[in-house]
């Protein structure tokens, strides 16, 4: 649960966000050890929220963060001086080149002009940009500007690095590349919080999952806790029916199903979130609107699904563990 | 277009030093009218303002557009150092555009001095902190209002725009409110945003020079201090809440 140090590498104690009336995360409780941490959770679950405020960007309106043992409200600038951060949205000066702004990123972090062009040359290596290290940061691919995004991250050497989906928007093999990319920062001693909506590359990449769902944690562990479990609830919010069609399905499939109200309980010997995925797919349960809570949550799974029928681009069903 | 806007700035210093060395005979004796550092700072701060138009958006709109205030705000500063690392930005560009020129007109009638050139610098030598204090105000009177446009505004040429019209417009009614009427209306004058700097410089330099049609106001030129400091304090305080949310 902690570093060797004996600190955490992030704890929280009734941590709480609120947009106005709105608020974003509910008493979060948890403490990480340091390795790579997935945050996953449906669209509006509250991660960008809480890397904001774990950065410090935003004020806890109740409880407290520490990151890296020091306390987010008590001192933002010490955090930051030892963190990175990759935002969800792009975040490049465009009428600079990668080198230029790779070089910039870390002599904001208080790295000196020729070690800070030493760095980003590396970094630039690493994600794969060297070639390009030279061409305006307008004129890159979406995957070229993810990775340079990445790089301005990890430039000035952080213990930690907060990657808000950073595989968002790209092509399978950027996905991939990302992902390989996000596993090796452990290599340089480099902790990660990766936040994700996507289940499967927090599996990929992580060894530690915390698990959000409007705003509250629903689950915050190691992640063979989680893929090894034979049980997963799914909230069938609407399939036309009393759900009798997908309950029929999975059972063909030799999976158990419990009914609790909305809520169904599945186990199954093999992979439930499979037996799920297929059973939505066979009875077009999953086809609900997209302003649906549910349908943000299902729809994108069975329609991966029915594209690739042996594996999931991604499980979006609404877990409760 | 940056270094358009300050060779346009350093024509008319190297035309007037260059002008009293030919002349130099014409004023033995007396001091030459138009080599002077009011003058210079009335001509260059005409291609300052147009300066401060384009620098004070392109300083704060693509960062804010581009996302890039995600960087910052995950790199160990506040929001104080951004906004003062940009204004120190256009204070230096500003000393190109105000400093500079009057340097070079310092320097070049020093070597027109009839006791040497040295002895002229010596001499003149009271007028550089004048210079620096008058390029301040010439300073925060431009670069405050940019500033504040370029907080608000998403694209570069609809702030440069609101920036000119505003600071032309708003010294145009002044000037014409002031002329056209008396009594309390004379307090419109101070919303001259354009000229306030004119009339700290003129004081500054001691020189006596009636801001055309602000000289029914009669104001001293401490409201105009006053007007100038206020704006820039303003900008700040906004600035600071604006951006706190941001970085």
């Amino acid at each position: 649960m902690t570093s060797p140090s004996g600190r955490a590498l992030i704890s929280t104690s009734q941590l709480g966000h609120a947009y106005g009336d709105i608020v974003a995360l509910h008493h979060l409780d948890f403490t990480v050890p340091n390795g790579r941490i997935g945050l996953v959770g449906a669209n509006g679950a509250g991660k960008s929220t809480l890397i904001k405020v774990l950065l410090g960007i935003l004020d806890p309106t109740e409880g407290s963060a520490q990151v890296l043992g020091i306390g987010v409200a008590d001192d933002p600038i010490a955090v930051r001086a030892r963190v990175g951060y990759m935002p969800e949205e792009t975040c490049l000066p465009l009428a600079q080149t990668a080198a230029d702004f790779t070089v910039y990123a870390a002599e904001l972090a208080g790295i000196p002009t020729k070690a800070a062009r030493q760095r980003a040359s590396d970094v630039l290596t690493l994600v794969g940009l060297h070639e390009e290290r030279f061409r305006y940061l307008g004129e890159f691919s979406t995957g070229m500007k993810q990775r340079a995004m990445l790089a301005q991250a990890i430039v000035h050497d952080p213990d930690l690095v907060f990657l808000d989906e950073p595989t968002a928007g790209l092509d399978p093999e950027g996905r991939t590349e990302m992902l390989s990319l996000i596993g090796r920062l452990g290599e340089f001693g480099i902790n990660v919080l990766v936040s994700s909506h996507v289940l499967t590359d927090i599996e990929t990449t992580c060894d530690w999952v915390i698990m959000l769902d409007g705003g509250r944690v629903l689950r915050s562990g190691p992640l063979t806790g989680i893929t090894e479990s034979d049980t997963v609830d799914v909230e069938l919010l609407r399939d036309g029916g009393d759900g009798h069609d997908v309950i029929g399905a999975l059972q063909r499939r030799g999976a158990e199903v419990e009914v609790r109200g909305s809520v169904l309980r599945v186990r199954s010997a093999d992979d439930a979130f499979d037996l799920i995925r297929d059973a939505l797919a066979e009875t077009g349960a999953g086809e609900v609107p997209n302003d649906h809570r549910a349908g943000r949550c299902l729809r994108p799974g069975v329609q991966a699904a029915r594209r690739s029928p042996p594996r999931p681009a991604g499980r979006h069903l609404r877990h409760r563990p | 277009m940056p270094w358009l806007l300050f060779g346009i700035a350093l024509i008319p210093v190297i035309a007037v030093v260059g002008v009293s060395f030919f002349v130099e005979d014409v004023f033995s004796g007396v001091e030459n009218p138009f080599a002077n550092h009011g003058n210079i700072f009335t001509i260059t701060a005409s291609t300052f303002l147009i300066f401060t138009a384009l620098a004070g958006p392109e300083l704060l709109i693509p960062d804010r557009v581009e996302g890039v205030l995600a960087v910052y705000a995950s790199r160990p500063m506040r929001v104080s150092d951004y906004l003062g690392a940009r204004a120190a930005a256009l204070a230096i560009a500003a000393g190109g555009f105000l400093v500079v020129p009057q340097l070079v007109l310092y320097v070049g009638l020093a070597s027109l001095d009839d006791d040497g050139w040295f002895s002229g610098l010596v001499s003149n030598a009271s007028d550089l902190p004048k210079i620096l204090l008058a390029a301040f105000f010439y300073l925060l009177a431009y670069g405050a209002p940019a500033f504040l446009v370029a907080m608000f505004a998403k694209r570069l040429g609809p702030a440069w725009g609101v920036y000119l019209a505003f600071m032309w417009l708003s010294s145009g009614f002044a000037v014409a409110i002031t002329s056209a009427t008396t009594g309390i209306w004379k307090y419109s004058a101070l919303a001259a945003l354009s000229i306030n700097p004119d009339i700290v410089m003129d004081w500054i330099f001691g020189r006596t020079t009636v801001r055309e049609g602000l000289s029914g106001a009669d104001f001293g030129p401490m409201w105009s201090v006053g007007i100038i400091l206020g704006i820039a304090v303003i900008t700040w305080i906004i600035g600071l809440r604006k951006y706190r949310s941001l970085l």
